[in-house]
């Protein structure tokens, strides 16, 4: 080997040196190739794949965000809605209630009224009855008192005192419709 | 011959080495490896650290970046699955050039000149990318296809379609070393100017250097894609 200065004859024509830079730069490409230009792909679609993915979830999360606000939404109108119906449902029963009870107590009321007054009836009528038979009894004996006569015959005797009572009823019927209807 | 001392511009001179009967340039050679251990020592730095679960760091943020805009370059242009191939070369091929552009910017006594400023690197960059092409081509086309696209869309396109793609390596390669080459030319002439007003040029230039050595890193791998595209596209080559 020999080391010396000189002038190019051509610099543009190629010498022994084409060869070594060749080498030198097959050796890089190889280098590069084999060793460094995959783990950077790789690291980069790695990266890539991990940011999709984290994009992908975030709209998940949101989609599902919305999905649970819509549900709660519709739950909470749901619930306004039922409660809604049950409070006027309440509220129809509470009326139906009332208006029953007070039906039943206007009944009741009539129920009792009814019967006091045919209670009323009854015990008139007895009283009517009664007093029919001894007035009649007694007002014969008195009539018979009085004209010293004997009123033997039935017919007459039943028919007088049948005149007599029906007088008395009508005048008395009058004054207790009156006291009736109060 | 004129009055600019062009004796003290050295321009595509190297310090050579003789093996086996070939000239190495030692110089180049000697920058490469160093921009060759850097690149792959940032790799395995990478390596070490990478994540998919935490936060990246700054080193992983860079690797994804660059990975990141050369798979979409691709997927563009042709869809990653028809050359997966494709995405690390031209990450290898940006990194590479990227900083075989930009080690010219270390001040070292031009003891490590840019590797793409010698026209050895770029050939071997250009006709490796090249050759790849169409092999790749002829495998996923066949020879039948591959060679009838030559007389697509006329006949009489034929010795056209021959030359642009003889002329593919040989912009893909030139441009990239005139560029790079032209950064170190306009350096040594800023060398002469007087120091007391060397430092502003001097950085401005360095500030340019620094963005054509991405911009050139950028077109190469580019181009690199596209040519894979105009031949492996689905559909139609050309």
């Amino acid at each position: 080997m020999n080391t010396s200065v000189m002038a190019a004859g051509n610099f543009l024509i190629p010498n022994g040196t084409f060869i070594a830079e060749l080498i030198a730069f097959l050796i890089v490409l190889f280098v590069l190739w084999r060793y460094v230009v995959p783990p950077v792909s790789k690291a980069m679609s790695d990266r890539q794949a991990m940011i999709k993915a984290q994009l992908d979830e975030g709209r998940e999360a949101s989609e599902r965000l919305k999905q649970a606000e819509a549900d709660y939404r519709s739950a909470m109108e749901e619930a306004r809605t039922t409660a809604a119906t049950i409070r006027d449902q309440a509220r129809a029963d509470a009326a139906a209630i009332r208006e029953e009870m007070l039906e039943q107590a206007v009944q009741e009321r009539d129920r009792v009224l009814e019967s006091g007054r045919e209670q009323l009836q009854h015990e008139r009528d007895a009283l009517v009855r009664q007093l029919r038979a001894e007035l009649g009894e007694l007002a014969v004996e008195l009539a018979s008192r009085i004209l010293g006569e004997s009123l033997a015959e039935e017919a007459r005797q039943r028919g007088t005192v049948d005149r007599f009572l029906a007088e008395v009823q009508a005048a008395e019927s009058g004054t207790a419709g009156a006291g009736g209807r109060r | 011959m004129t009055g600019v001392p062009l004796a003290e511009i050295e321009v595509g001179t190297h310090t050579t080495v003789e093996f086996l009967g070939l000239t190495f340039n030692i110089d180049t050679i000697i920058s490469t490896v160093i921009v060759g251990i850097v690149v792959i020592l940032l790799g395995f730095f990478l390596r070490s650290q990478v994540t998919s679960k935490a936060v990246p760091g700054r080193i992983q943020l860079f690797w994804e970046t660059l990975v990141g805009a050369i798979q979409g370059q691709v997927e563009q242009l042709m869809g990653v699955s028809v050359a997966p191939y494709t995405v690390p070369l031209g990450v290898a091929l940006f990194l590479f050039i990227l900083f075989c552009n930009w080690i010219e910017l270390i001040p070292t006594q031009h003891h490590l000149p840019a590797p793409t400023a010698d026209a050895n690197t770029t050939w071997a960059l250009a006709l490796l990318v090249i050759i790849w092409v169409h092999v790749a081509s002829i495998r996923r086309n066949g020879a039948g296809r591959y060679f009838g696209h030559y007389a697509k869309p006329l006949v009489g396109l034929l010795p056209l379609n021959v030359v642009e793609e003889l002329v593919k390596p040989v912009s893909l390669s030139l441009r990239l070393f005139g560029n790079i080459f032209a950064g170190g030319i306009m350096i040594s002439i800023i060398g002469l100017l007087p120091g007391a007003v060397l430092w502003l040029p001097h950085g401005l230039w360095t500030l340019f250097d620094l963005f054509v050595g991405v911009i050139q890193a950028v077109i190469f791998t580019l181009l690199t894609i596209t040519y894979f595209s105009l031949q492996l596209a689905p559909g139609e080559g050309h």
